[in-house]
């Protein structure tokens, strides 16, 4: 079609079966039927053995079934991954093949960790089903993003009015929302409501793509002393700060620590891969210090977050106690785990972590799979990450590079932070622990980086991008050619 | 005893997948590594009146990479409005740079002309003559 | 590639961390009463019994009207160590820290408890078999009257406690029926002589002269006095005191011993503060500060309860040892001072002396029985703190303080007929217009000790006169006990 088809060679592609990918969807699917049989069991034996039932009635209570844990929503979630794997050999695309599978590993977990816990925590469907309808979403946008976005010009394009986006929808939020657990992150538009914070970790990362990779060359080579340090030109710098500044403003007001933490993280990290310039990691790793110092000061709530992390013991039955609860829920799990539906026991008619479905599946997890299951999930990120990295690698500019690795830093950074912060190893912030954490947002928002992250990983054709075709040179008539 | 299998083959699951995912990863990081040499960067002929570089052909990078219709030229580009040595590709401190040698007709970033020296970006369109090419990063 | 090697290297530590809660700590974590699994399991399962050595009954469960499950103490005088478990207010005492054995959650043998996962029934309840006996522990309770004190009773050979009781006692029934839970338990947080602190192991107490036996042990194991040792000024300051840097430390009115030098068996047997502040001073605030920590002070004590940390001094002086100054050290030779100890700590330092120089570890389990068996808990030698020989002279004079002519004028409320009792008797001044508390630590029988004790009744008076008549009679108790 276009001229570098040629350049690249298509005939190299050969037919285009994704059948990694769909070897990998088979193991999948054999692995979260072995756990869902295992989920059925497991809590047909506690029952058995006079355990006290889960408020609420579970899903895997249902009755129908004698060893699968609501055999409906499995076959839909193994149903959707397919329909998903069909979805992208249609698009015909030569794209990554192991990002579906890993993420529907992840989702497939999540589905059973959410069909064992008290089906009331969430309202109308109950959690499990409605945690499979936002999964189903989750993956069709993987699926749909990944075989339709071709283009990413109207991403790079745009950038200020992504930017303009972003802020306004945290306004909106900031001014509109209403609060939730002390934090006012949800927006209802209507029948609708979402967590913008989630959006805008896309948009910043989109934004600063596009600014770093146009302005590269500038921040690499010109710089501003002070002292010792060589700063990049303050100007270039700006409005990346300004939006920075902004972002992380808005998000403190919000209370929402973890987001904070995470668009810092990002913002550094791509920072560094945009220029290698370890003197901007080192200053904004100085930056973030003595930001934490004034807020530990100033902000009571996160003096109280602070004081958790650093001996949570001594409040273990006041502010310390989900910390606590959750170091606890490890420690019952050991090596292998208690099983899926054997774990997290019930006093009194309540789990032992009020937030176990958002803020702590990781110690759900850890408690139930134990040190191998959670050491397993954990590789499941890592996969996502170096998949990410690589396809940053060999993409064909630096917009997509950046691109491509600001998404898998979303992934790789938020689990990272809601995983330390249940493991105690940092403050604990509420953020969501990505395709895992009972969400709508949450699962969306990551269901799209996935969904771009396999649309950048195409070799195949693209649309040249529009911004190339503006005003040609015009030449004068060289009859002195040769000079 | 019957429980303890069916979660075992659940963690199980869990691990062959994750095997079979880095015996791919393994593969393609070794694909990787047999590509010859370190590329900085290649040029795509976007468009070649004259028919010489091919539209489509791709020219990978050296650090110092001159341009013009000399055939002493790293890339011969054969277009009547292209000077003997019309510019140079120079790449410097992880930045490519595009110096134009004096040519006649100038050269052209994206459609700006060149004043002397420009740094360039990956993606950035470059215009000599009537031939374009474009600056691509290199595939790892 | 640094970006993606740093995140690695974060999900490294991700996993170390997992590791380290999930495999080191998981253990501890998992049988801690504060578990959820563990209070889950408390309350559907029926819970051990605790006994004492001889299988009498302490605590146990019963089956109250609404079908739950609640537990039974055979009396208030089990309160100050088995404790109580209700279901409204949680643990303490040995309910606390068996919890997990108790209601079954965790075997004490730990592959009984790996393979445990995989059995059909995990609960396994374990009944627990402890080395007190019933009948000591009623009657040192007794003894102690409608007084606020402390006794414990250890088996200087083994580390076996007999008894360890506090009063007052309060009624661990009461709290554990859920009818009586509420106003039991507020009354009990609202009495200002405070029941519910276990006071054997976790009350500090000024130690008076029974701290002498401590610098004995340092001026003696640090060689800077040896049992022989006589100071000449000592004498002369019987009358007006012994300036030490300007402050003057006075003797309690001891009977007269006229102008002899006294030596170790002489000091210790008319308690004299002088020649232990000059013996204190002889030694140095280092060597005692080192030679108390061999005893087990100034850190809680291992044991199956919870413990106060014993003290010689506050801290943070330049004299050495933490003590500011020569005064302070003169003061706390003969345990005043900054000095605090636990009626559990002061019973271990008369057992040290009782076992020739060895401490064991005190303990209150004999073993734990489930369905998969008996696990057996062994004596364990904690410390080994002085030399045969010196262990030896502290036994003599402290022989001497009990049955010496002039010690039996002193003491003669321990002795016990048929028995030869060792001991030391302390009046602890707390300043102020209170009443002293009343101390005796001892051991018998003195020539080849088996049971060593610790009073301490508060603002008991002279220890001669409440402290060692009760250990006297709780001596003569268990002689016949053992005697049986």
């Amino acid at each position: 079609m276009t001229l570098r088809d040629l350049a690249v060679g298509r005939a190299q592609r050969g037919p285009l079966g994704r059948r990694r990918e769909f070897g990998l969807l088979l193991v999948v699917a054999v692995t979260l039927v072995a756990g869902s049989a295992s989920l059925r069991a497991g809590s047909a034996s506690l029952a058995a053995n006079g355990g006290v039932g889960l408020p609420g009635g579970s899903a895997t209570a249902s009755p129908g079934s004698t060893w699968l844990a609501d055999p409906v929503a499995l076959a839909w979630f193994i149903g959707g991954l397919f329909v998903a794997h069909l979805i992208l050999v249609l698009s015909r695309r030569r794209t990554d093949q192991v990002l579906l599978p890993t993420v529907g590993l992840l989702g497939g977990i999540s589905l059973l960790l959410m069909e064992r816990l008290p089906q009331d925590l969430a309202g109308g469907l109950g959690l499990g089903r409605t945690q499979l309808v936002w999964l189903l979403l989750s993956i069709g946008l993987v699926a749909g993003v990944g075989a339709l976005v071709r283009s990413d010009a109207w991403l790079r394009l745009y950038k200020y009015s992504w930017a303009a986006v972003g802020i306004g929808l945290l306004l909106l939020t900031f001014v509109f929302g209403h609060d939730v657990n002390g934090q006012r992150l949800t927006l209802s538009i209507g029948p609708l409501s979402g967590q913008p914070s989630e959006l805008i970790k896309i948009i910043l990362v989109v934004f600063l793509a596009a600014y770093l990779s146009e302005n590269r060359p500038l921040l690499i080579e010109e710089s501003t002393r002070v002292g010792p340090l060589r700063l990049p030109p303050l100007p270039y710098l700006a409005p990346m700060i300004a939006m920075w500044a902004i972002a992380l403003a808005v998000v403190i007001v919000q209370r929402d620590l973890g987001a904070a933490f995470l668009f810092f993280a990002v913002f550094l990290l791509l920072l560094y891969v945009a220029t290698a310039r370890a003197s901007f990691v080192v200053l904004g790793f100085l930056a973030f210090v003595a930001g934490g110092v004034v807020l530990y000061q100033l902000v009571p709530h996160v003096r109280v977050r602070v004081d958790i992390w650093l001996d949570p013991f001594a409040t273990a039955s006041g502010t310390g106690y989900q910390v606590v609860q959750a170091l606890h829920a490890f420690a019952r799990g050991g090596l292998l785990g208690t099983g899926f539906g054997a774990g997290l026991p019930v006093v009194g008619g309540v789990l032992p972590i009020p937030a176990l479905h958002t803020d702590f599946p990781f110690a759900a997890l850890g408690e139930e799979l134990g040190l191998v299951g959670i050491l397993g999930i954990l590789g499941l990120y890592l996969v996502v990450i170096e998949r990410g990295f690589r396809i940053a690698a060999s993409a064909a500019d630096d917009f997509r590079a950046l691109l491509a690795t600001g998404l898998s830093l979303i992934i790789g950074v938020q689990a990272f932070i809601i995983a330390a912060g249940n493991l105690k190893l940092i403050p604990l912030t509420g953020i969501t622990l990505p395709f895992i954490s009972y969400g709508g947002s949450s699962l969306v928002t990551s269901g799209l980086v996935i969904g771009l992250l396999i649309a950048l990983s195409d070799r195949g054709p693209e649309l040249p991008a529009a911004d190339h075709r503006r005003g040609g040179p015009r030449f004068r008539e060289a009859s002195e050619a040769p000079a | 005893m019957a429980i303890w299998l069916l979660r075992l083959l659940f963690l199980a699951g869990l691990y062959l997948f994750l095997w079979n995912v880095v015996r791919v990863l393994l593969r393609d990081l070794r694909a990787a590594a047999q590509e010859p040499g370190i590329e900085l960067g290649r040029l795509v002929v976007l468009s070649s009146p004259a028919g010489e570089p091919p539209i489509g052909a791709t020219f990978s990078l050296d650090a110092v990479t001159t341009l013009g219709r000399d055939v002493n030229a790293s890339i011969v580009l054969d277009d009547e409005f292209v000077s003997n040595l019309h510019a140079a590709l120079t790449y410097r401190g992880r930045i490519w740079y595009l110096e134009d040698l004096g040519s006649t007709n100038g050269s052209y970033v994206n459609g700006s002309l060149v004043d002397g020296i420009a740094p360039l970006v990956f993606g950035d369109e470059l215009q000599f003559g009537d031939v374009r090419l474009r600056l691509e990063r290199a595939h790892r | 590639m640094r970006v993606a090697l740093s995140l690695a290297v974060a999900f490294g530590g991700l996993a170390a961390g997992a590791a380290y809660w999930q495999v080191f700590r998981s253990a501890e974590l998992s049988s801690s009463p504060d578990d959820a699994a563990v209070i889950a399991a408390s309350r559907r399962v029926v819970r051990g019994e605790i006994t004492d050595r001889d299988g009498v009954r302490l605590a146990w469960s019963v089956v109250d009207g609404n079908g739950e499950l609640q537990r039974r103490y055979a009396g208030p005088w089990t309160s100050g160590v088995v404790g109580y478990a209700s279901r409204a207010f949680g643990t303490a005492g040995l309910e606390r820290t068996y919890d997990a054995q108790l209601s079954g959650i965790t075997a004490p043998d730990p592959v009984q408890d790996l393979v445990k996962k995989f059995r059909s029934n995990a609960l396994d309840p374990q009944a627990i078999r402890t080395t007190l006996v019933a009948r000591l522990q009623q009657a040192a309770v007794k003894a102690l009257g409608g007084d606020r004190g402390a006794i414990v009773m250890l088996d200087p050979r083994t580390g076996d406690v007999l008894v360890l009781a506090s009063t007052p006692v309060f009624d661990a029934s009461a709290i554990a029926n859920p009818a009586t839970a509420t106003a039991a338990f507020a009354r009990l947080q609202a009495d200002p002589a405070v029941p519910l602190l276990p006071r054997a192991t976790q009350g500090r107490y000024v130690p008076g002269s029974v701290f002498k036996i401590v610098t004995a042990i340092a001026a003696l194991g640090s060689g800077s006095v040896t049992p022989a040792t006589t100071f000449p000024q000592q004498p002369g300051a019987e009358k007006n005191g012994l300036l030490v840097a300007g402050y003057r430390v006075k003797d309690a009115h001891h009977l007269s011993t006229g102008s002899t030098a006294l030596d170790l068996i002489g000091a210790t047997e008319v308690s004299c503060n002088i020649w232990y502040a000059l013996a204190g001073l002889e030694t140095g605030g280092d060597a005692l500060a080192a030679w108390a920590t061999k005893l087990g002070f100034g850190a809680p004590i291992p044991f199956d309860l919870r413990t106060a940390t014993s003290q010689v001094t506050n801290g943070g002086g330049t004299f050495g040892g933490g003590f500011a100054d020569e005064v302070e050290l003169a003061n706390a030779a003969y345990g005043q001072a900054e000095t605090v100890v636990t009626p559990l700590q002061m019973a271990l330092v008369a057992g040290v002396i009782a076992n020739g120089g060895v401490m064991m570890r005190p303990h209150l389990v004999q073993a734990f029985t489930g369905t998969t068996g008996t696990v057996e808990v062994g004596p364990d030698v904690w410390q080994r703190v002085l030399a045969p020989d010196l262990a030896e002279a502290i036994r003599a004079a402290m022989t001497q303080a009990v049955e010496g002519r002039l010690g039996r004028q002193f003491t003669s409320g321990a002795r016990v007929k048929g028995m030869i009792v060792a001991g030391k008797s302390g009046t602890a001044q707390l300043g102020g217009p209170d009443a002293p508390n009343s101390w005796f630590i001892g051991f018998a029988p003195a020539e080849a000790p088996q049971i060593a004790i610790a009073v301490v009744v508060e603002q008991g008076g002279y220890g001669s006169d409440r402290a060692a008549p009760i250990a006297g009679a709780l001596l003569a108790a268990w002689k016949a006990w053992a005697g049986r």
